[in-house]
Formats: C-alpha cells, sequence, structure tokens
C-alpha cells in the first residue's frame, strides 16, 4: 500500500484535520474553544507544508523552515488572542462569543 | 465502579486507534511505517473531533494536547524531526500551557455554558464535511510531480539552510515575538483606574 510514502495520504489527513477545526471554528460558543480550533486549522497545514518538503525534491528544507517559521507566528498568535479574550472576559465577564453584542445594539 | 468504567473507556480507544493499524500492518505488507502512519492520524483525527465536540472545555485542552503529540509523530514518519522537537517545545510546552491557563481564567462558577454549540453547529457540520470531500477530491485529481519515496531531512543542513539564507526571516521572526509578548501583557494587563 505504501501510505507512509504517498503525498496524496498526508494532504488528505491535512485536508480532514482542517476540515475539523473549521467545524469547531464555526460551531463552538466559548472564545478559547474558537481559537483553539484555529490551532488544529493551523497544524493541518503545517503538516502540509511539511508533506510538501519531504516529497517534491525542489524545495528539500526549506518546507521544514517554513513550516517552523509557521509555528512561531502561531505562537504570537496564541499570545494576543488569548490576551484579547481575557481583556474582554474582564469586561463582559463571559467566554461566549454570542453574548458579545456591545456593537449590535 | 468509575475506575473500571475509565479503564474500559481507555481500552476501547485504543482499541479504535490501533485496530486500523493492525489491519493496514497485516494487509498492506508489514511496513512499520505504514501503520504508524496510520495509528498516529487515527489518534490524531479522533482526539481533534473530540476537541470540537466534547461539552468540558477543559477536556477538550488535554484532547488538543494529544492531538499535537500525534501530529509530533506524523512529523517524524514524514522524515522532518527538527519540526516534530519543534511542534512539542512549542505547541505541547507552550501554547497549550497558554490555552489551560486562560481556560481556568475564563470559567466562571456561575455558569459553564448549558449549550456548546451555536444554532448553527449542522450547517457548519455540512460545510466541514463539503470542505473536506472537496479537499480529497482535490489532491488525488492533482498530479503533484512528487517522488515516490520521502526525503529524511538532516538537522545540520536545514540549519546551515536556516542561517544562511534565511537568517533575515529568522531575525523578523524573532522581532515578531517579542512585539507579540509585550502587546499581550499590556493588553492583558489590569487596568488601576478605569477612563
Amino acid at each position: 500500500m505504501g501510505l507512509a510514502n504517498s503525498l496524496d495520504a498526508y494532504l488528505i489527513l491535512a485536508g480532514v484535520l482542517f476540515a475539523i477545526g473549521t467545524f469547531g471554528f464555526l460551531a463552538r460558543r466559548n472564545a478559547i474553544s474558537m481559537l483553539m480550533s484555529i490551532e488544529l486549522m493551523l497544524n493541518a497545514v503545517n503538516l502540509a507544508i511539511v508533506a510538501f518538503g519531504s516529497f517534491i525534491p525542489g524545495l528539500k528544507a526549506d518546507g521544514s523552515i517554513i513550516a517552523l517559521m509557521v509555528i512561531a507566528v502561531a505562537a504570537a498568535e496564541a499570545t494576543v488572542g488569548l490576551a484579547i479574550i481575557i481583556a474582554i472576559y474582564r469586561n463582559r465577564k463571559t467566554p461566549l462569543v454570542d453574548e458579545y453584542d456591545a456593537m449590535r445594539r | 465502579m468509575r475506575g473500571w468504567l475509565n479503564l474500559l473507556g481507555a481500552a476501547i480507544a485504543g482499541a479504535v486507534v490501533t485496530t486500523p493499524a493492525l489491519l493496514v500492518f497485516v494487509l498492506g505488507g508489514g511496513s512499520v511505517d505504514d501503520a504508524l502512519f496510520v495509528a498516529l492520524g487515527t489518534l490524531m483525527l479522533v482526539s481533534a473531533l473530540l476537541v470540537v465536540t466534547m461539552r468540558d472545555i477543559i477536556r477538550c485542552g488535554l484532547a488538543m494536547i494529544v492531538a499535537f503529540l500525534a501530529l509530533a509523530g506524523i512529523y517524524v514518519v514524514v522524515g522532518a524531526p527538527l519540526v516534530a522537537a519543534a511542534q512539542v517545545i512549542v505547541y505541547i510546552g507552550a501554547i497549550s500551557v497558554l490555552i489551560l491557563f486562560a481556560i481556568m481564567l475564563t470559567q466562571s462558577k456561575a455558569g459553564p455554558a448549558r449549550l456548546v454549540f451555536h444554532a448553527q453547529a449542522a450547517p457548519a457540520a455540512v460545510a466541514a464535511v463539503i470542505l473536506a470531500v472537496l479537499i480529497t477530491l482535490g489532491v488525488s485529481a492533482t498530479d503533484w510531480a512528487a517522488v515516490a519515496e520521502r526525503t529524511r531531512l538532516a538537522t545540520a543542513e536545514l540549519a546551515r539552510i536556516l542561517f544562511q539564507d534565511y537568517v533575515l526571516p529568522f531575525e523578523v521572526v524573532g522581532v515578531l515575538l517579542l512585539a507579540a509578548v509585550i502587546g499581550g501583557v499590556f493588553i492583558a494587563k489590569r487596568e488601576e483606574d478605569p477612563g
């Protein structure tokens, strides 16, 4: 079968993980759950990048380096995102996003 | 009684993860890499599903750690051990702890949310399934000009390229992290006098 040696298998795995993250982002009410779903989607993209870097001969180390950059930027995103959520929680006393309606009223 | 139930649940979860891998191992001619790939992929997808569906958000955070760990294993299988190490250090070591602390800070005793999902959960599920099918079809239909054997990347070579060709992006990422940390502290800081 050679699943571990086919690029398609890794890309499909990454695609399914991305779809799961999309569902979580659209369906969860808790802001931190949405942030966790974003992390899942970032990880799926990272898996696709690493798989490309490992299977396409033209970009040998580039895939891994881009993946490392993405991990660093994801860390920055998580820091700022959680700080924003905590700041909003301090004002509104709830982590549920559908109760953040200050701009709708 | 509860301990036995937990044990039973763990056994069922282990069976769910290992059965496809054993099937692939037996049917696919005994390739250990294939079995590892299937086991880690199943573990990752199952725990990712638990992350987006479970009710208790702290358990979602713990399932997310399992998903990250399985993904690190997949990085090792695909041949990028340094990325796997970075995954373990950054995601499991830093981001997961950050998220768990944020969960503990924002769960009020008054109301752990009775409703986990929005009303739009069912359309979101349909959209996610359609997205997965589309990606699968697109991936299968495309010829990627990929080699048939994955290349294992030596860490020494990666370090040379990172610090020669990519040294400017490396430094920029450092500055970005510093700015993000300062900004995060500034945003989350408690303001002494409002207004």
